[in-house]
């Protein structure tokens, strides 16, 4: 069963951008065969499919910020998510690489995203112990 | 003076991270925002809507909204108009297409160059769209565009400033205090089930839901002295409309 991200959709700060690339660098190149995207957007409208998909799959979430507006809107859609990533954190561990830029990310956002990446890649092989190809 | 938020449109993109078209409509809201019309709009959160952004539900009830969506879903136009108010405009991806002639967009993570030119129109049309509301007369009471003939229905004055928040008076101890929005505000709580306990009203007491008080600050800046005759204030309309209501509901 695929592994469901759900990035924040946050389109103010760079951190929500920094999700997004994450989410897609892992869903597209990372782990493609066994990882999905769900917008957040058709869970804030209560898309009966999207619903499904965050409470009958594993889900990662990855937030901006301190809102947690993916983690909040997976659990109201009935979710739980498996685990929970914030850019904060992933910069306090990775703090060499100072995001900026919105609707581009400068080199720093890119690689922090990167990093995040590869930790949402490293929790999707947990949890479906399956090793990235 | 109280200090309001300057008259801004929201845009509301629905940033759909599965396809190409959500890509269009952030990258196209970020240019109005950034460059085409910065000083006339913000941008409003749609997944905050549902993560307890108050802010972003206040200002979409009061305040002009442009849904910006990249299917027929319509997610930011369906869930801004559940949780918040009906937006002022709404502009689907495909219309534009349509009426520019403009191929489906392509990518994901980075669109095509040829799907530039369609960021591009879709922001002239948000851009278009934030210049028609900001020369319309707009109703926070209603939330829609005034037509030129139609007065509005709300009683209170409306504000000096001019931005058409109307503006109600409270005496208390005699004191007559003025507080921006508090019609609409305290509408809005009472549909969101905000109701004076029934004992709390035969005591006479005057009680003010923490959550409406905190709605009242955003649009009114209140000195710290005059805190006290506020929350008061605010408690005696609060009580005085909730027994309208119930009487008007028999």
């Amino acid at each position: 069963m695929n592994v469901i991200i759900v990035p924040c959709s946050g389109i103010g700060k760079s951190y929500g951008t920094v999700t997004r690339e994450a989410a897609y660098l892992v869903a597209e190149e990372l782990r493609p065969d066994d990882t999905q995207i769900v917008p957040l957007s058709l869970l804030v409208l209560g898309d009966e499919d999207a619903q499904a998909a965050v409470r009958d799959a594993q889900v990662i979430t990855l937030d901006g910020c301190k809102l947690a507006c993916a983690t909040v809107n997976v659990s109201q859609a009935g979710g739980a998510a498996a685990r929970e990533f914030t850019v904060l954190d992933c910069y306090r561990r990775n703090k060499q690489f100072k995001p900026q830029g919105i609707a581009e990310l400068n080199e720093g956002g890119l690689a922090l995203a990167r990093a995040l990446a590869e930790e949402v890649a490293q929790a999707a092989e947990e949890l479906t112990g399956t090793e990235r190809n | 003076m109280p200090s309001l938020p300057q008259r801004k449109v929201g845009i509301v993109a629905c940033s759909g991270e599965e396809m190409a078209e959500g890509t269009v409509t952030r990258l196209a809201a970020l240019r109005v925002l950034e460059e085409l019309r910065p000083a006339d709009t913000v941008t409003i959160c749609l997944p905050l809507f549902l993560a307890g952004g108050e802010g972003d539900r206040a200002f979409a009830k009061f305040y002009p909204t442009i849904a910006v969506d990249g299917c027929e879903k319509r997610c930011a136009a369906r869930a801004t108009e559940l949780y918040s108010n009906k937006p002022a405009a709404s502009i689907l991806l495909d219309d534009v297409l349509a009426e520019r002639g403009l191929p489906r967009p392509q990518g994901l993570r980075r669109l095509t160059p040829e799907s530039q030119p369609v960021v591009d129109a879709l922001a002239e049309a948000i851009a278009a769209e934030v210049d028609h509301l900001m020369a319309s007369r707009w109703s926070r009471a209603e939330g829609k565009v005034l037509e030129a003939s139609e007065p509005a229905r709300v009683s209170s004055a409306g504000c000096a400033c001019g931005s058409g928040i109307p503006v109600t008076r409270v005496q208390v101890n005699g004191r007559a205090l003025e507080i921006m929005a508090l019609d609409p505000i305290l509408e809005m709580a009472y549909g969101q089930g905000l109701h004076v306990p029934v004992n709390s009203q035969a005591a006479g007491a005057s009680t003010v839901p923490a959550q409406l008080m905190d709605t009242v600050r955003l649009y009114n800046t209140i000195p710290t002295e005059d805190d006290v005759a506020y929350v008061e204030a605010v408690a005696i309309a609060w009580q005085s409309f909730c027994a309208a209501k119930e009487q008007a509901h028999g």
